[in-house]
């Protein structure tokens, strides 16, 4: 996906310096065009969303219906230079509001629980517990990937978007708006399931080409889930 | 008076050299030749490192490159990478990427010889020297104003870890624990002049 990206800002790199539309409204034109190809090329089968206010109005009001999630998640990290790939597999629990546990069981054990203002490291060696207005960082990461679950992603500060659609699912690709996250991304791709607006898959696209893809399966929405596995 | 003498005593205690016990002795080039550290082959570790009070995991591949240089990257559990080292033989080494955050020269500056000893590449060139403390050899070669060493039992039998020192302190300890060297079951890296441990344990991909 990142591909279609560097292609389109190649492209467009071009057109300026050979100026071939000879400027003004051709040039516009010529880009515009390119854009919306652009858009197309690089999610295949996928076409924009142009009125976002209404679907953002419409995405959180549908969003709001899930309570509770339990899923498996496969994560698979693609390390481009290095033709390496990582695959780990866990469990994903979500408790309206605020309450997320992800646990990584293959090949390694890392847990991460966030309750409200507090999140809670540990691997087989240590335990981390963290008060979040603490830190600026690690606020910024619970508020993301509360803001992912919840469904008020949209609404969020820390991206830019631009959402696209097919028969089946969303697809929502964030930008970061700040220096520091775009250290760690080029953009984020969340696609949603249209069926139900749950997530499918988050793809982490990072500035020098790797790619972490996190896909959930058997997902079980709106079934009870304890309080205690949040205990941070 | 009592203070000075209790002063003057600890101070001595404290510049005692860590390597004071050790005896030259003649190079076994034969058993240097069967058992010197070697390239660690490509592994996945799960890696815990513990700075100063704080614990950060996360996963550390080595990856044997095809020109035969090293790639050391670290990335956390969630995928996000924080840096990416080349290691080169002739001792040249490339930031690929690393995060603002780690980018600072004492960072970096202990980070490469850390990992320098794990992959071994100080072993690769050089003389050795040898000494003998007790039931075990050191093997050390001279790299500007330290020695990395690897210690060995008397018998020539197992490697037990790897060391940079200077003159007079040990410096860097690498244990390595359980079989399989080159790619054993787990490294644990202790710095001995400040407080910071990197523990690496191997797990297969898939």
């Amino acid at each position: 996906m990142g591909d279609g990206y560097s292609k389109f800002r190649v492209f467009g790199c071009r057109l300026t310096r050979a100026g071939l539309f000879g400027g003004g409204k051709n040039f516009t034109c010529a880009l515009f065009c390119l854009f919306s190809f652009s858009a197309v090329a690089q999610y295949p089968g996928y076409r924009s969303i142009s009125d976002l206010p209404t679907f953002k109005k419409q995405f959180a009001a549908q969003s709001i219906a899930i309570s509770t999630i339990t899923s498996n998640f496969t994560q698979e990290k693609i390390l481009s230079a290095l033709t390496e790939k990582i695959t780990s597999t866990g469990k994903f629990w979500f408790k309206r509001s605020n309450r997320v546990r992800i646990e990584y069981s293959e090949p390694f054990f890392f847990l991460m629980v966030l309750n409200g203002d507090k999140m809670l490291f540990r691997d087989d060696q240590k335990e981390n517990k963290i008060n979040v207005k603490s830190n600026k960082l690690f606020q910024q990461i619970n508020r993301i990937v509360m803001d992912c679950v919840q469904g008020t992603i949209l609404d969020s500060k820390d991206f830019s978007f631009r959402v696209f659609q097919d028969d089946g699912t969303l697809l929502m690709e964030m930008t970061p708006s700040s220096k520091a996250l775009r250290e760690f991304f080029d953009t984020i791709v969340l696609t949603v399931e249209k069926k139900d607006f749950s997530v499918r898959s988050i793809e982490m696209n990072e500035p020098l080409g790797d790619v972490t893809t996190i896909s959930f399966t058997h997902k079980k929405l709106n079934e009870p889930v304890s309080d205690a596995i949040f205990a941070p | 008076m009592r203070f000075l003498l209790l002063s003057s005593v600890m101070l001595l205690l404290g510049c005692a050299s860590d390597y004071r016990y050790l005896r030259a002795i003649q190079v076994d080039a034969d058993c240097v030749n069967k058992i010197a550290p070697r390239h660690i082959q490509t592994s996945w570790y799960h890696a815990g490192v513990d700075v100063a009070g704080n614990h950060i995991s996360g996963l550390l591949l080595i990856k044997n490159m095809p020109d035969s240089s090293n790639r050391v990257v670290f990335t956390n559990e969630a995928g996000i990478t924080f840096f990416d080292f080349g290691f080169s033989n002739d001792g040249s080494f490339v930031i690929h990427s690393i995060i603002r955050k780690l980018n600072k020269r004492p960072v970096v500056r202990t980070l490469r010889k850390d990992f320098e000893l794990i992959l071994a590449l100080p072993f690769g060139k050089g003389s050795y020297q040898s000494w003998v403390e007790g039931e075990e050899v050191f093997l050390g070669v001279k790299q500007k104003n330290q020695t990395a060493y690897f210690i060995i039992s008397k018998d020539c039998s197992s490697l037990h870890r790897l060391e940079w020192g200077d003159a007079r302190k040990r410096k860097v300890t690498v244990q390595i624990i359980g079989s399989g060297y080159p790619a054993p079951e787990k490294f644990e890296l202790i710095h001995h002049t400040f407080t910071m441990r990197i523990s690496l344990t191997r797990f297969q991909k898939e």
